[in-house]
């Protein structure tokens, strides 16, 4: 018994002071004690031992151990049974550095002896010192709050059920971004029509109008409340309520019940896109057990989820949840099916959408908002997924609360239903010092990209020089490397706008119209069966005329929306009619379809094949809407066995993978188009993709011109645009996409307008600000060389024609026509086998071949000996030092350094009878440098 | 709802996804042992843990067969059934009583108690491509995602050793399926560019010119540090780094007389050479014990042509003698030289061929059930797992999938294939989705 003796003893000696006192105590005592000691831990967001200290409604209701008071009897009271218990009881309270003073043990006991005053109304909050801290931090910076804004904007509640939260949002004179929420002084300007319940506001009355009011630094923000039929109820829908649970704990992902197998015997849709069908696995499958109607408690669905049961996938909410309070509500409600045409989900919307945190482990709260097709809405930021697309930068947990990592900048996907929205967070170093640089803006790129760079608090490098200049746009614009009189001829050029017209001259070379036949030429998989014989599909002869009419039509400047609908709209025998070529890269149709939307919008249509998009926004309706433009490609052989034609059916129609049901043609994100049986299908989608009307194409084309001259797209992989890959700039990429749609599809254009911005002549010398940054076009990315141009460098380099099969001696690897036509050195520098759409066919990754390969293969080593370009130096009669230079320039196209010339001086010292061999050497040293192989 | 050909619906889960940026940083690193700059960016892979394995092998050699081998001729003879079943050949004893191969494997019989034989794979693919792809990834062929080849996912999870690449194919990658899928081509395999049946057979690139002596070399390595130095200070990029990297793995093989001997067969006895057979098998094989006995992890040998639709007694009787002779020589040769224990060789066909002969006197595609031999590498020495039918057309006990294939293959070598790997569009994939450790197999 002497555990009962104990308190008893600490309970005498705490009554020994209060005899000293005897003023009633104050509630502020009191609060003083409960917040700084006992609040860390009983406050909504933990409620310790389910006991809620904050109200008195909260505070007398108890917890786990009943209730905290009884009566006055003050040492009856659990509140002070736990305050005096010993110190190393495990039940002892606060049990981090208890027990509390006897002082405090002392106000307590007798504030409850009093009868436990507290004032009507009064909440209480925790003070942790952290908190405190970053009270005082904020009231610094709050002298400069710029803005005070509350999210959402606009508030109706619906139904009793109806809830939001609410964000009081500041913005700063530095434009960073901080959650006020729980700093402000928030409040409902009418409490009998609304009210809060933590950060979340209700309804009280049944109608009415008020307002949500936050005041914080001098400034008010307000936003209006409209409450409708708020003492209404409403049924738990299955729809609305019980399949987002299902999406938000994961049961039907592709791991678990949602793969097509299902797990363990249960099944559920992947991402819940088959209701109908997920009712019914529920409902009719094992009935009593999965579902149980008279004890919804004991329904495997409920014991499996709150892990009251073994389950493969553990635990994945408590039992007082609302996910499972929704799910039994449900249940004891009948696990009734919804009426046809209940509300479906328009849309959501995260708030905030843009933000800018400071320094590491800043927070957010962001919010989800679904609008309903009833013209309702709700607050589902307890039911969506969130997901981070960088998360050093900014993580964001499974409530939506985003914290800040390292410098950059992050996109926020929110899931639900089928829709994913994305917020962007921005996170800058603390304390930094930051000052806007004046940097060079030549045109609207700069604009965009220098107030991107701004937000971002990043400083770009400074331009590159002349020299890296006309090297880099020899390379970039017609894909050669500049000749050293064409660039001693640049660097004379006292022209201020020299740059510039360089540029326009090189737009003129056939070069440049080559370099670009070949790009669209991997998109448009131009290639023959070659080395699986001449006899089987497709023909050599076939790819030959393809190509010869891409080229054609690039040459002649035609606009590249028009050679689009030519091509997509093309009809007619392979041989007479070379665009319709297109149709024979690939017959399957769905593949067909995904390779358009890929190549042709960038994006990536292939998960919709089988199941909504989890990432994006495609649902299985957009794909097969898609795909039925391509439903009546009509095919007939000829007498030529390379000649197929390809033709309008007029017949054949598109179904719907999981309804079996024909779906009518849509454009991919846009509107069902008016069409008559027998209309050539192919041709309205094409009129359709280049056009303005399809807002993605001229995006698309955009960015894949920027990437090309970048080394990195606004969106990037180019052809993976999607909703959680958002572009790192989207100002900038709207408005190359403006501009080529009013250049009317000119790519020359655009080429210009890139190649004349201060974001691409920068240095790729980095500064501290910069060094990390790849996405934001601070400085010029360091790139290695495409297969094809590095060996038309060499040839050109060392004086050795080329020769591919197909074409003459001498011809550049640029120009072949034909994707299956290649070399070793080709095929191990990674030139696209224009097998696949995928932008990764190109590759540019290194590997030990290719090192060996320019060490010791016949690329360099053969090519330096049989082009004799030192011998002929030599015997020109020209010194040491001028091969070296002009070796330098032919190379890397700049002069040596002295160190470099020391070297190689010293080399031919060492052994001076060989001397060709010697400088032949240094060749090979200059041909494997990574300054060679890399545009810089 | 009817599963559709091409998915299984086997996604993982995708909640803890990355930027495929940061996928690419991390892409780099591991292959030749890479030190980046951006080393940092690792932390970005906060995949969930999985248990380590401790290694029981160090590396593969994976003899392919592409085509589709019969069962019935070759692992799984049918003596019982009648002859329109069970083919041209007469079934011989193995070393393992009660248990007969095929008529040409004359050698294998006698090394039969080496070996463990699963007579129960299965899958659902009959073709070519499709079920190459079972037999290289474990996974079904996506149409959204490409799978990299078990060398890869091994040059991604252990990197190099002794200036070796981790992935050698031989004699070149003539399969896609061998490729990388959605990893970085810094994980893709060094191909030999040639064949090592070949005369006077040399990987292409390995040499120094002729003309280019050790001193010559040396001068050229010293200029180019020279005159690579500004550019290397200066310019700071992932690419420019793996470049580097791949260089001075290239200077390590061109230089390291013993790393370079790994690819040269003429350090071979003749003895040796003949005893492994002078010809495609003979040669591959005994170039791939080189190689792993130097230090490469993955060597990928292709030998033959299978598919044989009609005279399989024919073809058989072209190669199945070859492959007899050079695999049962590789084997004792690796016992021999104790490499067997730490060395996993594993045997396998794109799927297996139909139990009746046809009318071409040949025998179709049939992935229903076909078979697979293993040795070494923490297998049971003269184990049979599983059974076919009477006319070895379906399995009869214990079947195995792919996946279960892949999964005991990564475990001898110590990867959990339950870890995953960040592919394009930031989706963490499974090394091996679903599929068992088979422990029955392993000693």
């Amino acid at each position: 018994m002497s555990f009962r003796r104990l308190p008893l003893l600490a309970f005498l000696a705490a009554g020994l002071t209060s005899a000293v006192s005897a003023a009633p105590v104050a509630f502020d005592e009191v609060r003083a004690i409960f917040e700084g000691k006992c609040l860390e831990c009983h406050n909504p967001d933990k409620t310790k031992g389910k006991l809620l200290m904050t109200t008195r409604e909260a505070f007398l209701k108890g917890g786990e151990s009943g209730h905290a008071l009884i009566g006055v009897a003050a040492e009856q009271s659990e509140l002070v049974k736990r305050l005096v218990l010993p110190k190393d009881h495990d039940d002892i309270m606060p049990p981090k550095g208890g027990p509390l003073p006897a002082a405090e043990i002392d106000v307590i006991r007798r504030w409850v002896a009093e009868g436990a005053a507290w004032p009507a109304g009064v909440v209480l909050a925790a003070k942790d010192k952290a908190k405190e801290e970053a009270k005082a931090e904020l009231a610094r910076k709050l002298t400069t709050l710029e803005k005070l804004e509350i999210f959402p904007e606009s508030v109706t509640l619906e139904t009793k059920r109806d809830f939001h939260r609410i964000v009081v949002f500041a913005t700063f004179k530095d434009a960073t971004t901080r959650d006020v929420t729980a700093y402000a002084d928030l409040k409902v300007a009418d409490d009998k029509v609304a009210a809060f319940d933590g950060y979340s506001v209700h309804a009280v009355a049944d109608a009415g109008k008020t307002e949500v009011v936050a005041s914080l630094g001098g400034r008010t923000a307000r936003i209006p409340v409209a409450v409708k039929e708020g003492h209404k109820d409403r049924a738990v829908s299955f729809r609305q309520d019980v399949m987002p649970v299902f999406l938000r704990a994961n049961c039907n992902s592709g791991g678990c019940h949602g793969a097509a197998r299902g797990k363990d015997g249960f099944r559920l849709s992947l991402f819940g896109m088959d209701p109908d069908g997920d009712y019914v696995r529920l409902t009719r499958e094992l009935i009593g057990r999965r579902i149980n109607l008279a004890i919804p408690e004991e329904s495997t669905l409920v014991e499996k989820a709150i892990g009251a049961v073994p389950h493969s996938g553990n635990k994945l909410y408590d039992a007082d949840s609302q996910y499972n309070k929704t799910i039994l509500e449900w249940i004891a409600n009948g696990a009734k099916d919804d009426a046809p045409g209940v509300a479906k989900v328009t849309g959501i919307e995260v708030f905030p959408k843009q933000i800018v945190l400071e320094g590491k482990d800043a927070t957010q709260q962001i919010t989800v908002r679904a609008t309903y097709s009833d013209g309702t809405d709700r607050d589902v930021t307890k039911l969506a997924l969130f997901m981070s697309n960088n998360d050093p930068v900014a993580k964001v947990d499974k409530d939506g609360v985003v914290r800040s990592g390292d410098r950059g900048a992050a996109f926020m996907l929110a899931r639900f239903d089928v829709f994913s929205v994305t917020a962007q967070a921005i996170v800058i170093p603390k304390g930094l010092v930051y000052e806007r640089p004046k940097v060079a803006e030549v045109n609207y790129i700069d604009k965009a990209v220098n107030e991107r760079l701004h937000r971002l608090r990043i400083v770009p490098s400074e331009t590159c020089t002349d020299e890296e200049f006309v090297r880099r746009v020899y390379i970039d614009v017609i894909g050669l490397y500049p000749k050293p009189a064409e660039l001693s001829a640049f660097l004379e050029d006292k022209r201020p706008d020299k740059r510039k017209q360089l540029v326009e001259t090189l737009l003129q070379r056939k070069e440049f119209t080559e370099l670009w036949v070949m790009k669209w030429a991997e998109l448009l998989q131009i290639r023959s069966g070659i080395n699986a014989g001449n006899n089987a599909p497709p023909f050599y002869k076939n790819a030959l005329l393809y190509y010869n009419w891409l080229a054609d039509e690039i040459g002649k400047n035609r606009p590249i929306n028009q050679i689009v609908v030519d091509l997509l709209s093309a009809n007619g025998g392979t041989v007479s009619v070379p665009a319709v070529n297109y149709y024979q890269s690939e017959l399957d149709r769905l593949k067909l379809s995904e390779n358009v939307a890929q190549v042709f919008m960038g994006m990536r249509i292939q998960c919709a094949q089988c199941h909504n998009h989890p990432f994006d926004r495609w649902t299985m309706n957009d794909y097969y809407g898609f795909n039925a433009f391509f439903a009546q490609i009509g095919r007939k052989n000829t007498d030529d066995p390379q000649e197929v034609i390809v033709f309008n059916s007029k017949g054949g129609e598109s179904q719907h993978f999981l309804t079996k049901k024909n779906v009518k043609p849509k454009f991919l994100g846009g509107e069902e188009p008016d069409l008559k049986p027998g209309d050539d299908r192919r041709r309205v989608m094409a009129e359709w993709m280049a056009s303005p009307r399809n807002p993605y194409f001229a995006r698309n084309i955009a960015n894949l011109v920027w990437a090309h001259f970048l080394g990195v797209g606004v969106v990037d992989p180019v052809d993976d645009v999607r909703v959680s890959n958002p572009p790192s700039n989207p100002e900038l990429l709207d408005e190359l996409a403006a501009k080529l749609t009013e250049y009317n599809y000119d790519v020359r254009r655009l080429v210009r307008d890139i190649t004349a911005s201060a974001a691409y002549q920068r240095s790729s010398k980095t500064n501290a600000s910069n060094a990390d940054d790849k996405l934001n076009f601070a400085r010029a990315q360091v790139r290695r060389v495409r297969a094809e141009v590095l060996l038309d460098a060499i040839s050109q380099i060392t004086e050795t024609p080329n020769k591919f099969q197909g074409l003459p001696l001498g011809a550049r690897a640029v120009q072949i026509a034909d994707g299956a036509v290649s070399n070793y050195f080709l095929t191990t520098f990674g030139r696209s086998k224009r097998e696949s759409v995928a932008s990764t066919e190109v590759k540019t990754d290194p590997n030990l071949s290719q090192a060996l390969h320019l060490m010791n293969g016949d690329a360099v080593n053969d090519r330096i000996r049989r082009g004799q370009v030192v011998e002929k130096m030599i015997a020109a009669g020209k010194k040491d030092d001028e091969i070296v230079t002009e070796l330098f320039l032919r190379v890397f196209g700049r002069q040596p350094r002295d160190a470099e010339r020391k070297s190689v001086a010293a080399a031919v010292a060492a052994d001076p009878a060989s001397r060709q061999i010697v400088l032949e050497d240094a060749f090979w040293a200059l041909m494997n440098s990574k300054e060679f192989y890399f545009n810089h | 709802m009817k599963l559709h050909r091409n998915c299984e619906g086997n996604h993982p889960d995708v909640l803890s996804a990355l930027s495929r940026r940061d996928f690419m940083h991390i892409g780099m690193i591991g292959t030749l042992g890479l030190s980046l700059p951006n080393m940092l960016r690792l932390k970005a892979l906060e995949m969930p843990k999985v248990e380590s394995f401790n290694a029981m092998a160090d590396s593969v050699i994976h003899i392919y067969l592409p085509g589709g081998m019969a069962q019935h001729e070759s692992w799984d003879p049918k003596p019982f059934a009648s002859p329109d079943y069970r083919g041209p050949y007469t079934p011989i004893k193995t070393s393992i009583p009660g248990e007969y191969v095929g008529e040409k494997f004359v050698n294998i019989a006698k090394i039969m108690n080496k070996l463990t034989v699963v007579r129960s794979m299965t899958h659902g693919e009959a073709a070519h491509e499709r079920g190459t792809h079972n037999m290289f990834t474990g996974y079904r062929p996506s149409p959204a995602i490409k799978f990299p080849s078990y060398g890869s996912v091994i040059s991604h999870e252990q990197g190099s050793r002794n200036n070796l690449p981790p992935y050698v194919v031989v004699p070149s990658q003539s399969i896609p399926e061998q490729g990388t899928g959605y990893m970085s081509s810094a994980f893709g395999p060094f191909a030999l560019g040639s064949d090592p049946a070949d005369k006077g057979f040399a990987v292409r690139d390995l040499l120094a010119p002729k003309d280019v002596t050790t001193q010559r070399f040396e001068r050229r390595r010293s200029m180019l540090a020279a005159v690579d130095e500004h550019f290397r200070a200066t310019e700071k990029s992932d690419a420019i780094g793996a470049m580097d990297s791949f260089q001075q793995a290239a200077y390590g093989l061109v230089s390291s007389a013993k790393a370079r001997e790994a690819f040269d067969l003429s350090k071979e006895s003749d003895k040796l050479r003949d005893e492994y057979g002078r010809n495609t098998a003979g040669q591959r094989f005994l170039l791939a014990r080189r190689l792993v006995e130097a230090g490469v992890r993955m060597v990928s040998v292709t030998f033959g042509g299978w598919d044989h639709h009609s005279n399989i007694k024919g073809a058989f009787d072209g190669q199945a003698p070859q492959f007899d002779q050079a695999f049962a020589r590789l084997i004792t040769d690796l016992q021999d030289r104790g490499m067997l224990k730490r060395t996993l060789v594993l045997v396998s066909s794109e799927f297996g061929r139909t139990p009746k002969i046809n009318g071409t006197n040949g025998r179709d595609h049939w992935p229903r059930v076909f078979s697979v031999a293993m040795a070494g590498g923490g297998v049971k020495e003269g184990y049979i797992h599983g059974a076919s039918d009477a006319l070895g057309g379906e399995p009869d006990r214990d079947a195995v999938g792919p996946e279960d294939l892949a999964k005991t293959m990564y475990r001898v070598l110590g990867i959990n294939a339950e870890k995953r790997i960040m592919s394009e569009g930031g989706r963490p994939i499974d090394i091996v989705n679903g599929g068992r450790v088979m422990t029955d197999w392993l000693a």
